[in-house]
């Protein structure tokens, strides 16, 4: 017998929330499912780091979700390449009068709506009560507060925020008058009013108004001692206020020269419609109620989240909230992200401006003038698709070739070969080779073949060599300049010779004093020294991100106290290199002082009695036959740690991350910086692998050829 | 028990000959040594037999069977190595049971032949020991225990004595010969002594750069040696070779053949007698019951076994003659010229076609 | 001399201990401390304690249940398949690499070591659609898989090395002794090298237990996520929830670094060639 059974519609949601934000939107998503029977919806959440790329990933295959929750500056690169759906038709007109003015607009890219807004995110003016009664209402009341603050008390500062960021800057810049883009969508950065700006922040920065390093977690840290009495932040700072800490928001100050109020930029956080959903009207059901005025109580109440629905902000309890009030005053002075390809362009070279500037090393409006070039440099039109044909034929040419060859060397090889069983090695080689062939060969030969390619929005244009020749003809920057193929070169070298051989003379050392037979506590030191190693790679670095913090770091700390002046470690060069340097040797010491010992015990005590009894010191001992000794049983270990630096992209990017303005990225964290933060350029990506690749094999192969000679 | 039959075996490694064209049988129960200097293809040819190596040329028969392509454990053949090659991670019983399991012996009869071998031996108080705690004579034993618990139909040796020291090294040559009296079986044994070869052998094979020289009973091999690398190569000290002319011009010998290129006479075909060719005396060796006198005849330098009671002092003129019927002659190519001595063929034992 | 010679190494080796141990007992203390931020100075001791971080991370639910103990399970198992995997695939290449000489085994050679040489951010794109072609995308198999192959080849080069130097008539006795080729690599050559058989399996548990950037592309279901994933949920687009970071750090780390303790004494001997001598 069949039951009459009405099977509830699956729909799967994402969202990368966190902590009280993330139990509000399960609560809403509880909500529904108690209500709604026949459509039963899935939370699930996911990791920040990661997010985009992998709906990038998962939703044109079919492997992601219904729904997800998105900000609105990425909607138009998902809208070009078919990551989400536009969802007119599927929702009603006249419902989009229930957001508040200005969070529905940005959800259209080329006249199509592709998501309903849930929360605006913007920033404001956070204050500490117990320093000051009303925060300063225009830009010169600011200053003269700043000034008197720093007057009073050195150390203490009436404003600590993110001035080296762009995303915070760009809030002055609009008050000024300014704007990122213009009508055409072209960058407007070396506009008069987005000089002033820069040189309003500039005069800031130049009295020491502000603190000398101008990050989130010196802002936090400065505003919860009470060392600095105003911060700039979005809602998510309430979490990070310390408990008892008195403090009010208030929108952000009237620029004095203009009359404007500052105004920064928002972020539009929408449920959007993914490509591919199975029942685009029953998410879209979901949709609307959660965008709507029941499920935004909840997130307002329980997540502190500044929704988009009107009707949310005229509950007594919401209303009542001078917090969330504050952000829904600041939104009628704020610019939407702009959505389209050249903001993503914006804010490498933006930012790299903006920090030069702080930092004295540039003036305002050169700044921003070269900023605007490369902002255009990397706008600059796709190259034109080449026909494929020739390259086909000479791919083909190769393959006949190389196969002629190696069936040619194999046929010579295989009547060499003696030994029992001959069939045999393919028997116990077959299962590790079949799955490196697969699952490392394969995608491999794959990505290089994406280097003859352009990218753009899920697109691909076969333009031959033309990624090789632009990054070899360096046309993206001057050869001097940080993003130059091979300024960056010459970093990775440095820093891979740098690396290995502290990595080499570190362990050696270690290993040789542990070697000493009148040593005790040997074990104990052995144990203590390869704990590094026993720590994921992630998490090294993140430490040490920590310890070398301009303020709160422990190498400061030790540096004042042994009455040192502390270091600004990541904004020059070298400072930002030894960082990265100190950051990864730690991490790779212990392995080489490992394989050290290993050799070390393999050396016949004879040969340094011998020579001891020829008279040799300890010195020469070490120096004629241990070493010597060591070198060959070494090589390889030094060989495949030298490769690994080569690629080393965890230490790099979370520590240093390119630092200041990418000079310090390594040619890994510089392709990766292709693929996924500048316009998913991802042939171009791959075109830098496979000169990586190019280059390491070509010098392994020297290495090899060398030692080969030398045995 | 078997016989061995090695037919026209020829093994190249890249472009190197190791083995040229080599033939050569071993009968049932017979102790064949194969001696040459280190590098002459011996332990390559052991190996060949033993399936370790593949062969190049030619074909390896057992019993009439022939076994050149089989696996090295469908031979029934064990080898004991240079280096023992015991286990370490096995206790010496388990070494020796080892084969025996993996031939699926019933366990009764593995303790039965682990416990004969063991009194064999003399095994008793070590089985339960790892290798790493015996001494090297102990290894020894084991190593040759492992071979004999399979009861295999030829046994072979790599070198199994040049590990140990020269009075263990004695004291095991007996011993091995007694194993063979005992056991009766097939053994091929590599040596690079000739001391060994000339003691264990029923038959000795010479073999020089991948070449067989000869191949014989010690007592024949010694005393006609086919060719001046055989003649010099066994019996100590080494045979004295002089050219035929300078021979002739000194009056060591009478006149030769226009063939003889070369002439050889063991020391102890050299005597001390009055009436020969003057000699001065260089240098004197002392044994115990003899003396080796080297002299020289002329230019020519020569050893001498001398009776221990009649040594001549150093530097002493002495008259010697050569034994003429133990002379060895040598043609331009360094092999043997037979005819002078009418006193028997020289008997082409194993050389040539089975 | 000889007394003031031993306590300058005594002195350099504590100064080493110490720089090594510093960063960690500083992660231990923000784990251990009240407060999220990022609140640091020199001392690396805690001024107040509470395991509530630690409690918090272990306690994170889902509506299915205990996610933690999910994805502490889910890193176990994988991390344990990964090895058996590993250790499998890699000692048998090696020994094939070690003891015969066949047409392509330098070329064999030369392709794992080439293999270190891709860098991963080219591969992970093509790997996702590949793992998707072959269904085994969001399933811990395929997670397997690729993690297996990723420890593969130093394996093989440290395996292979290890090979190198056992004795080959050891195994030679076995062929004689009525064995098979595999019975002399089961039965001979695997028991040798446990040193290095220790040391491989460290390094593929490594490998699977560590790594959180493949482990986020190709997993969706959160119950499906090893810890590295769970832990990357603390570190956030504007603000990271640091103690619960560090705690989550200490509790991921912990057992690897039990199992470097408990192997320690092989890892010198098993990364290196090692000596049987019998």
């Amino acid at each position: 017998m069949i039951a009459p059974l009405v099977l509830a519609t699956q729909l799967v949601v994402w969202h990368s929330y966190r902590a009280d934000e993330q139990r509000a939107f399960e609560a809403c998503v509880q909500e529904w499912n108690r209500a709604h029977h026949d459509v039963h919806v899935e939370a699930l959440a996911l990791p920040h780091d990661g997010y985009a790329s992998k709906l990038e990933a998962a939703i044109p295959r079919g492997n992601g979700p219904d729904l997800f929750v998105g900000s609105h500056d990425a909607l138009g690169d998902w809208a070009r390449a078919g990551v989400v759906t536009p969802i007119e038709g599927l929702v009603p007109a006249g419902s989009l009068t229930q957001f508040l003015d200005g969070t529905v607009a940005p959800l259209r890219v080329g006249g199509h709506l592709y998501g309903l807004p849930l929360a605006f995110k913007t920033i404001v003016l956070f204050y500490r009560t117990d320093l000051i009664a009303t925060p300063p209402a225009n830009t010169d009341e600011l200053m003269k507060l700043a000034r008197a603050t720093r007057a009073a008390s050195p150390g203490h500062y009436a404003l600590a925020y993110e001035a080296g960021d762009f995303f915070y800057h760009a809030a002055w810049l609009h008050g000024f008058g300014g704007h990122i883009l213009d009508a055409h969508d072209r960058p407007a950065l070396s506009s008069e009013p987005s000089v002033a700006a820069l040189a309003f922040v500039r005069t800031m920065a130049d009295e020491e108004l502000l603190p000398s390093e101008s990050t989130s977690v010196v802002a936090t840290q400065l505003f919860n001692d009470g060392r600095a009495a105003m911060t700039i932040k979005g809602p998510w700072f309430l979490g990070d206020i310390a408990q008892g800490v008195p403090f009010g928001v208030a929108p952000l100050p009237v620029v004095s020269s203009t009359g404007q109020r500052a105004a920064p930029l928002v972020t539009v956080e929408a449920l959007l419609l993914a490509a591919r959903a199975h029942d685009p009207k029953a998410a879209l059901a979901f949709g609307a109620w959660l965008a709507g005025p029941e499920s935004a109580r909840i997130r307002a109440t329980r997540g502190r989240q500044t929704v988009a629905a009107r009707a949310a902000w005229d509950d007594p309890e919401i209303a009542a909230d001078p917090i969330l009030a504050a952000f829904r005053t600041q939104l009628s002075s704020t610019v939407a992200t702009a959505n389209v390809p050249a903001m993503n362009q914006v804010w490498e070279p933006a930012n790299e401006a903006l920090r030069k500037v702080l930092r004295g090393a540039a003036e305002p409006r050169a700044a921003l003038g070269a900023a605007e070039r490369k902002i255009l440099e990397a706008l600059r039109p796709p190259p034109p698709p080449v026909r494929a044909m020739p390259y086909a034929f000479a791919l083909a040419l190769a393959g006949v070739g190389a196969a002629i060859w190696t069936l040619r060397r194999g046929r010579a090889r295989l009547a060499a070969v003696g030994g029992p069983g001959h069939g045999a090695p393919w028997a116990y080689l077959a299962p590790a080779a079949t799955a490196m062939l697969v699952l490392v060969f394969v995608p491999f030969v794959v990505g290089a073949g994406m280097s003859l390619f352009w990218h753009d929005a899920g697109h691909w244009t076969f333009i031959g060599l033309r990624n090789f020749t632009d990054i070899l003809s360096s046309r993206d920057a001057p050869i001097t300049d940080p993003l130059s193929f091979y300024f960056t070169l010459a970093v990775t070298a440095l820093w891979t010779v740098a690396n290995v051989t502290l990595h080499v003379v570190i362990g050696v050392t270690l290993a040789l004093l542990l070697r000493d037979p009148m040593l005790r506590l040997r074990g104990v030191y052995r144990v203590l020294l390869i704990v590094p190693w026993a720590v994921p790679n992630y998490i090294t670095a993140l430490i040490w991100k920590g310890m070398f913090h301009r303020q709160f770091g422990a190498v400061n700390g030790i540096l004042v106290a042994l009455h040192l002046t502390p270091v600004a470690w990541f904004s020059r060069f070298w400072t930002s290199f030894t960082a990265n340097v100190v950051t990864n040797v730690w991490l790779g010491f212990p392995f080489m002082m490992v394989v050290t010992l290993g050799a070390l015990s393999r050396i016949p005590k004879e040969l340094e009695e011998a020579a001891a009894l020829d008279g040799a010191s300890r010195w020469q001992r070490l120096r004629y036959v241990i070493l010597p000794l060591l070198r060959p049983a070494l090589l390889p270990s030094v060989l495949l740690g030298a490769i690994w630096t080569f690629n080393m992209f965890n230490i790099v990017f979370f520590v240093s991350g390119g630092e200041p303005d990418g000079a310090t990225d390594i040619l890994v964290s510089q392709a990766y910086r292709w693929a996924f933060t500048r316009g998913h350029r991802y042939g171009y990506a791959a075109a830098y692998a496979v000169i990586i690749f190019i280059i390491l094999g070509v010098q392994t192969m020297l290495t090899q050829r060398r030692t080969e000679e030398a045995t | 028990m078997a016989s061995l039959t090695i037919d026209h075996v020829g093994k190249d490694h890249g472009a190197t000959r190791v083995l040229g064209d080599v033939s050569l049988t071993v009968a049932d129960g017979e102790l064949l040594v194969l001696v040459g200097p280190s590098g002459c293809g011996k332990s390559t040819l052991l190996r060949c037999i033993a399936g370790l190596e593949e062969l190049s040329r030619g074909a390896i028969v057992m019993d009439g069977v022939d076994i050149t392509r089989a696996e090295p454990r469908d031979r029934d053949i064990a080898m004991v190595f240079q280096s023992y090659a015991l286990y370490p991670h096995l206790s010496v019983r388990d070494n020796l049971a080892f084969g025996l399991k993996m031939r699926k012996t019933a366990p009764g009869e593995i303790a039965r032949r682990i416990g004969d071998a063991a009194e064999m031996l003399g095994l008793d108080a070590l089985l339960d020991r790892r290798p790493a705690q015996l001494s090297g004579g102990q290894r020894q034993r084991v190593a040759m225990g492992r071979a004999v618990v399979r009861r295999p139909k030829v046994f072979l040796f790599d070198e199994p004595l040049s590990n140990l020291d020269a009075a263990l090294r004695g004291q095991m040559r007996v011993e091995l010969m007694r194993l063979h009296q005992r056991l009766g079986a097939t053994m091929v044994y590599v040596t690079h002594d000739q001391v060994e070869a000339m003691t264990l052998a029923d038959r000795i094979a010479v073999l020089s750069q991948g070449a067989l020289m000869q191949v014989g009973p010690p007592a024949e091999l010694y005393a006609r040696p086919t060719n001046l690398f055989v003649a010099r190569f066994l019996g100590t000290p080494e045979m004295n070779i002089v050219g035929a002319a300078a021979a002739q011009a000194s009056g060591l010998v009478a006149a030769l053949p226009d063939t003889v290129a070369s002439v050889g006479v063991r020391a102890e075909d050299l005597h001390v007698a009055p009436g020969g060719v003057g000699a001065q005396v260089d240098v004197v060796e002392h044994l115990g019951p003899e003396a080796l006198v080297h002299l020289r005849v002329e230019m020519i330098e020569l050893t001498a076994r001398v009776d221990a009671r009649q040594v001549p002092r150093v530097g002493e003129r002495i008259t010697v003659a050569v034994d003429a019927a133990r002379l060895h002659c040598f043609d331009a190519a360094g092999q043997r010229v037979e005819g002078r001595q009418a006193t028997a063929d020289s008997p082409k034992l194993g050389i040539g076609k089975p | 001399m000889k007394t003031l010679r031993i306590a300058a190494v005594h002195a350099i080796l504590v100064l080493a201990s110490a720089a090594t141990l510093y960063p960690v007992l500083w992660v231990v203390k923000m784990a251990l401390s009240p407060s999220q931020g990022f609140a640091m100075s020199p001392s690396p001791l805690p001024t107040k304690v509470t395991l509530q971080n630690f409690i918090d991370v272990v306690s994170t639910h889902d509506a299915s249940g205990w996610l933690f103990g999910r994805q502490l399970f889910n890193s176990i198992v994988v991390a344990a398949a990964v090895t058996v995997v590993g250790v499998a695939l890699a000692c048998s290449a090696a020994y094939a690499l070690s003891r015969f000489r066949f047409g392509g085994r330098t070329l064999t050679l030369r392709a794992f070591f080439l293999s270190q040489m891709f860098p991963g951010v080219v591969t992970s794109i093509p790997l996702y659609v590949l793992l998707d072609h072959l269904a085994l995308l969001n399933r811990l198999a395929g997670l397997v898989l690729v993690y297996a192959t990723t420890a593969i080849p130093f394996c093989v080069f440290m395996l292979k090395g290890y090979f190198d130097s056992l004795p080959r008539e050891l195994e030679e006795a076995v062929l004689l002794d009525g064995g098979t080729r595999f019975d002399a690599f089961w039965r001979v050559a695997l028991p040798l090298s446990r040193p290095a058989l220790a040391v491989t399996a460290l390094f593929c548990f490594l490998t699977a237990w560590n790594e959180f950037i493949l482990a986020f592309t190709f997993m969706t279901d959160p119950r499906s996520w090893t810890l590295p994933v769970a832990l990357q949920r603390y570190v956030g687009d504007y603000s990271t929830e640091w103690g619960h970071f560090a705690a989550g750090a200490i509790l991921v780390s912990l057992p690897v670094m039990a199992l470097f303790f408990a192997l320690e004494r092989h890892l010198v001997g098993g990364l290196t060639q090692g000596g049987v001598k019998g």
